[in-house]
């Protein structure tokens, strides 16, 4: 729970991981509309800074090669990482948030989700942006979580509407309930395949957020 | 052409059965009812009764060998086992001339020489013709030679031996030559009804193609050819919306076609991709997401996915969102537009599609499903 108070006087400060250096900017241009948001530093590989920050924001593609491997070690040191990546195919995205990367927001998603999702992870939130609801909605493979009917639904339309109120008005529930769904949806994953610090913070936090109940954190 | 082959051997394999059956059943009964019936007549002429039993025995074991070997194996390998037979046919041959008395090789208590032979059409029918021809040879030698230790071997034993040679070798070799046509004719009878077969599938997918073919043209003449005339003889005014919509939509169904024709290993992305593609040529920005390896839709329920699709792309005024989520069970399209609701107005009969609407930009959001469970084609 060492998150930084957002909304106080206290910033988020991120580190950036990306060999174009035109994303670099690029993203320091989206951050810099939120004043909350401070980026520490930009490397075009993952270094030993990278993991001094309170959110690392890493490419998926590095150099001409994967880096899941490499997100496993940050989430290991407790680096809470947002995958931004233009690969979008599901066994890879799957792949990054089971090696404990705290969210993935596609390329094409634009900076509101960006946004969005650096300042609900310094809190060890998820957010999970339309891509992803669309990939955890089309997850049937064997060892993904078992979601709820709803919890599914939530994830399909979010990522067919990018309007939670819109999901809210066709489910006939609140945009609240709708983005409850969303997150309880992605902790679940958090409770399945390998451990890292980051899914056990993340865990504790929607115990805290009511999300969970500790009973269903343990089994 | 390999499958023809195999159903045309299967053809002859009936045709090689039924001869199979037919030479063990003229051999055992030849064998246990004819040769029991000389012996038992000469019983009492034989130099050795013992040397002729035995000789008996001997060829009843070739041939029981033989007939289960033939029946059970056809021309399968065991062609040592084959000779070895023929070898000990031969052989009981021999015994059996040394047991007739002197001068009685080729008489009223001979026997053996015809059995030894219908041993070897038994053993070698379906190994190369050869073999035989030299067995049925060495069979003829052996009586030969018997009459020639006899010192019978004069002209008027040698032209009867001869006959008898005909008509014992020479019916057993007809019989060999006869099951090898046959075989051949058969599988070739076999493999020409099959061509004909194959021929008259042809002609009838063609002819269901070209029928296919037929209606697609009359719908799109029904539809396109309209609307074309009216473009022309001014009686459709370009500036309609209406008219612009419905040229948009027929525009898109010829393409639709096109790509339904197409031969690519994901036809429903193929389809939405060139719905997709004929908006963005209009300036319409188009998201197009795809989760998840699509299932194989067949065509009736694409055409129904896309047909919504279609409508709602060709109308749109500047932006879309397409998203395809599919997994083991089906596959969800979902299409958020700027475009008039009333496009969804006139959809086909039974092609019910939920209707929302995107509340912060005020867009036309519908999404599809198509079941692989409940699929209805």
């Amino acid at each position: 729970m060492g998150g930084p108070q957002v909304g106080q006087a206290v910033r988020v400060r991120v580190s950036i991981v990306d060999d174009h250096p035109v994303v670099i900017e690029g993203i320091r241009a989206w951050l810099r509309a939120d004043s909350r948001i401070e980026v520490l530093r930009a490397d075009a590989a993952i270094s030993a800074g990278t993991s001094h920050a309170d959110v690392a924001i890493v490419d998926l593609h590095l150099n001409g090669r994967l880096i899941v491997d490499e997100i496993a070690e940050l989430a290991r040191d407790n680096q809470r990482v947002i995958v931004f990546s233009q690969f979008t195919e599901q066994e890879l995205v799957l792949a990054a948030l089971d090696a404990g990367a705290y969210a993935f927001v596609a390329k094409s998603e634009g900076p509101d989700h960006l946004l969005q999702t650096v300042l609900a992870v310094a809190q060890d939130r998820p957010y999970v942006a339309p891509i992803a609801a669309g990939i955890l909605a089309g997850d049937r493979s064997p060892g993904a979580p078992v979601l709820s009917e709803r919890e599914r639904t939530a994830l399909l339309w979010w990522f067919q509407s990018m309007s939670k109120a819109s999901v809210a008005a066709r489910m006939g529930i609140s945009p609240h309930t709708v983005d409850m769904y969303i997150r309880r949806a992605r902790v679940k994953y958090a409770r399945a395949g390998r451990e890292a610090p980051t899914k056990a913070d993340m865990l504790l936090r929607a115990i805290e957020d009511g999300l969970l109940d500790s009973d269903a954190a343990d089994s | 052409m390999a499958e023809r082959l195999r159903t045309g051997d299967a053809v002859a394999a009936r045709y090689a059965t039924a001869m199979r059956v037919a030479i063990v059943a003229i051999l055992a009964v030849w064998h246990l009812v004819y040769d029991v019936l000389i012996i038992a007549r000469g019983w009492h002429a034989y130099e050795s009764r013992a040397a002729a039993v035995i000789a008996w025995l001997l060829l009843t074991a070739v041939q029981a060998a033989g007939s289960i070997l033939l029946l059970r194996g056809g021309s399968r390998p065991g062609v040592r086992v084959r000779h070895l037979l023929g070898v000990v046919a031969l052989a009981a041959g021999v015994l059996a001339v040394l047991s007739y008395p002197t001068g009685q090789a080729v008489s009223d208590i001979s026997w053996a020489w015809n059995t030894a032979g219908w041993c070897g059409v038994l053993l070698l029918l379906h190994r190369p013709l050869p073999e035989l021809c030299a067995l049925l040879a060495v069979n003829a030698a052996i009586t030969v030679v018997a009459v020639a230790a006899d010192g019978a071997l004069d002209r008027v034993a040698l032209s009867r031996l001869m006959v008898i040679t005909c008509a014992t070798a020479g019916v057993q070799l007809l019989f060999a030559i006869v099951g090898h046509r046959l075989d051949i004719v058969a599988r070739q009878a076999a493999a020409s009804a099959l061509d004909q077969a194959a021929a008259r599938s042809r002609a009838a997918s063609d002819e269901a193609v070209h029928t296919s073919r037929r209606q697609r043209y009359a719908q799109i003449r029904d539809r396109v050819l309209p609307l074309l005339r009216g473009l022309a003889d001014g009686s459709a005014d370009p500036d309609d919306p209406a008219v612009r919509r419905d040229a948009g939509i027929e525009a898109g169904r010829l393409r639709r076609l096109f790509a339904e024709t197409d031969d690519t290993p994901d036809p429903l992305l193929h389809e939405l991709r060139s719905c997709a593609d004929l908006a963005e040529r209009r300036g319409v920005e188009v998201t197009f997401l795809v989760c998840g390896s699509t299932p194989d839709v067949p065509r009736p329920a694409r055409r129904r996915l896309t047909e919504v699709v279609l409508r709602l792309l060709v109308s749109t005024a500047s932006r879309a969102r397409l998203t395809v989520l599919a997994d083991d069970t089906g596959v969800t399209v979902g299409v958020t537009a700027d475009a008039p609701i009333d496009v969804l107005n006139d959809l086909p009969a039974g092609l019910r599609v939920p209707v929302a609407l995107v509340k912060e930009t005020n867009e036309i959001w519908v999404d599809l499903r198509w079941d692989r469970l409940y699929a209805s084609g």
